[in-house]
């Protein structure tokens, strides 16, 4: 026991010098620094603020509201629900469309089918564009006077369809919009992972006499575990943190409601409350509890 | 503790009047501009320009090369970037390290900021201008709350029913002969016969479409009752409002069907193009119509929104008053004073005016005799209300007008048939506002 202990104690000793002891506190302390200050800070004075009565600009006009910003959002607020039900969309619409769809695409071109770099080049392109590119872009495109509007036969102002205001449509849109760039975000995530299967494995399966599908559910999708945890956080946190896109092309006036737009129009200076700051903990505990409540089942698995 | 905007009360807007119609003739006294007073007053300035269009911003690099030229003082325009987003987030701006000057609005959106010190007081500038600045424009530009003036008013501009001359002429309709809400209806009816859009509609923006619910509002209850109604006092759900947005819906069949998908710039674009009949507009855009030729802005014309309600008349207009603030916070207060007094001065309006803008000045040294015909009907349009408003968004809190406001009438354009379960809506989120101080 003793012996144990010693040499537990000079391996630790030893382990850090006073050289390790200074980069580990740089390599540690420097991140966690600015960690704390740029992001653990703001995100305690949101959650604070959302408490209180304030119009953004001196600190001495701050008020306490108890839950009145909650109980306005929850009961007086005409948009809340609409968001929420928005952000619903895009996250059903991104879990069993768009990532199923990404996932697919790089199996295939995994396969090493003919042509594949090209489609790989393809489907990649419109990730190297930020989702407000992407949202000017469609814009131009779909709107009055637009690309699309003339080729569908509506080149005039006047004429032109509704698109991003008809409510049947603007909600698959905006969606499709935003899976153009999603599925090749995925496609290309998955592919990394995918390259990284050894490939004996699959050829194990194929001579046992597995199906494709059967290789891919019992062995290969198994052997991606990280790589399809990282997918399922991605898919969650780009469904509801989704603004970008929105903003470029309702501007403020939120013609398609979801939460990260609530959260900037009510707080962008023109308000004596801060809903934005309860919106935005709203959305806040909206992404942390399926992230944790994932990230927990997967590390205890790891544990195990 | 009051969550209302507070109003400067009649003198404004009898005065405002006073001044559009005959005041502009006190001009020829010939008192010496007083020269800004403030020789502390060097260095270079920073001014942004609250448009982006083309032609705002010649009109603005237009002021600071004059400036320039005048008192040797460099001057850096820059535009706005996006003129929404520079609005509502004007208080981050003015906290950051905001330029000297900028084109800014009069009313709760000057007042609120000047009220958390954001602004710099310009009343000593105004007392400069002395006579030039109209009684009216003085009042409407003065803070309620501390009686000081932030802001010095420019141009000015009448909301109404613009139309092309040719267009109606064309279609063999007199815009000018409409008197009541039935002439108005065969008036749109007769256009969409045509194959026009009877009333060109673009509320992307969420603000657009106010202008016509204001106007509706004032015709049919009244200048009190709407006002009372931006301020709390009044409710959303009052049968009378309700009533309001059922006369509205009357006029979406006459609308172009993406009302929702363009902007104010599409409906300017709509009238450029002879593509529709009215547009419910302030009448701000016509600079972009003698940028585009004279011809085409000799085209325009403007005449009041119908009446409705005989007791109220025509009695009510969205006037608007534009002007330059400067940022408390700016790098060059002293400098930002002087520069934004000279823009309201004399010399600053004719270097605005030799740029292309078209607008009304509240310099009353530009008298009217100098103004074309467009801008005399303006002022005849202006002239014929009892009331000057400063349009929703400027008379109502900022965190009512754009966010509950804005997409109500959006979602009421599209469902008029949902009205009730909107003004259910938008009242509860009135009630649920906190106090503004």
């Amino acid at each position: 026991m003793t012996t144990t202990a010693a040499s537990t104690k000079t391996r630790r000793r030893r382990a850090f010098t006073r050289g390790d002891k200074f980069t580990l506190s740089m390599f540690l302390g420097v991140p966690t620094f600015l960690h704390v200050v740029w992001v653990w800070i703001p995100a305690i004075a949101t959650i604070g603020l959302s408490f209180t009565y304030w119009n953004g600009v001196s600190l001495s006009n701050i008020r306490w509201a108890g839950l009145a910003n909650y109980d306005t959002i929850f009961t007086a607020a005409p948009q809340f629900y609409d968001a929420l039900r928005n952000n619903t969309y895009w996250l059903l619409w991104f879990t069993f469309i768009a990532t199923p769809l990404g996932v697919l695409l790089a199996y295939q071109i995994d396969r090493k089918i003919r042509g594949s770099k090209i489609y790989e080049s393809v489907y990649y392109i419109p990730v190297v564009l930020s989702l407000a590119v992407i949202g000017i872009i469609w814009k131009f495109m779909l709107g009055p006077g637009g690309l699309v509007q003339a080729l569908l036969g509506y080149p005039e102002i006047e004429r032109a369809i509704p698109i991003f205001s008809n409510y049947d449509i603007n909600t698959y849109v905006i969606l499709g919009i935003a899976s153009w760039r999603h599925i090749g975000y995925i496609m290309l995530l998955y592919l990394a992972g995918l390259k990284s299967v050894d490939p004996s494995l699959r050829e194990a399966a194929a001579i046992d006499g597995a199906t494709e599908w059967q290789t891919f559910r019992k062995v290969v999708f198994p052997a991606m575990k990280p790589v399809n945890t990282i997918i399922i956080v991605i898919t969650v946190i780009e469904s509801l943190r989704a603004f970008d896109l929105i903003y470029i092309i309702y501007g403020t006036s939120t013609g398609w409601p979801i939460l990260g737009m609530l959260v900037f129009v009510n707080i962008y200076g023109q308000a004596a409350s801060m809903l934005g700051a309860a919106y935005a903990v709203i959305l806040f505990l909206l992404s942390i509890i399926p992230i944790v409540f994932y990230l927990r089942t997967v590390f205890k698995d790891d544990v195990a | 503790m009051s969550n209302e905007v507070t109003e400067n009360g009649v003198s404004r807007r009898t005065v405002l009047k006073g001044a559009a119609l005959g005041g502009l003739g006190l001009v020829g006294g010939g008192t010496l501009l007083s020269s800004c007073g403030s020789d502390e007053a060097t260095g270079p300035v920073t001014f942004t320009a609250r448009t982006n269009d083309e032609t705002g911003l010649k009109i603005a690099q237009a002021l600071a090369d004059a400036y320039k030229a005048e008192t040797g003082i460099d001057v850096t325009m820059q535009g706005s970037g996006d003129t929404n987003a520079f609005q509502d987030g004007i208080s981050q701006y003015l906290q950051g390290t905001p330029d000297d000057v900028f084109q800014w609005m009069a009313g709760f959106r000057t007042n609120f900021r000047a009220d958390q010190g954001l602004l710099a007081d310009l009343s000593d500038n105004i007392s400069n201008l002395g006579d030039q600045m109209p009684e009216g424009f003085v009042s409407g530009a003065t803070n309620p709350s501390d009686g000081k003036q932030y802001i010095i008013p420019t141009t000015w501009y009448p909301w109404g029913l613009h139309y092309r001359k040719s267009t109606m002429i064309e279609l063999g309709l007199d815009p000018e002969n409409i008197q009541t809400w039935d002439d108005f209806m065969k008036l749109l009816e007769g256009t969409q016969k045509k194959g026009l859009i009877g009333y060109a509609m673009g509320d992307k923006g969420g603000w657009e479409a106010m202008g016509t619910f204001s106007i509706i509002n004032t015709r049919m209850n009244g200048y009190d009752y709407h006002i009372d109604l931006l301020n709390g006092r009044a409710k959303w759900t009052d049968q009378a409002t309700i009533d309001v947005f059922n006369q509205f819906a009357m006029l979406i069949p006459y609308m172009n069907k993406n009302f929702l998908d363009i902007s104010w710039d599409g409906m300017r674009d709509l009238l450029l193009q002879k593509k529709c009949g009215a547009m419910m507009m302030g009448s701000w855009w016509a600079n972009d119509f003698l940028a585009k030729s004279q011809e085409d802005y000799d085209d325009l014309w403007i005449v009041p929104f119908p009446e409705i309600n005989p007791e109220f008349g025509r009695d009510s207009i969205d006037a608007p008053v534009d002007g330059v603030s400067v940022a408390s916070n700016g790098s060059n207060v002293e400098g930002g004073k002087a520069f934004a007094e000279w823009i309201g001065s004399e010399a600053g309006m004719l270097a605005a005016q030799a740029a292309g803008d078209t607008s009304l000045y509240a310099n009353s040294r530009l008298d009217t005799s100098g103004y074309d015909a467009f801008n005399k009907q303006k002022l005849a349009v202006i002239g014929e209300a009892k009331n000057v408003m400063n349009f929703l968004d400027r008379d109502c809190r900022n965190d009512f007008a754009g966010t509950i406001v804005g997409p109500a009438i959006q979602n009421f354009l599209k469902a008029p048939k949902d009205v009730n379960k909107i003004v259910d809506g938008m009242q509860e989120a009135w009630d649920a506002l906190p106090p503004l101080e």
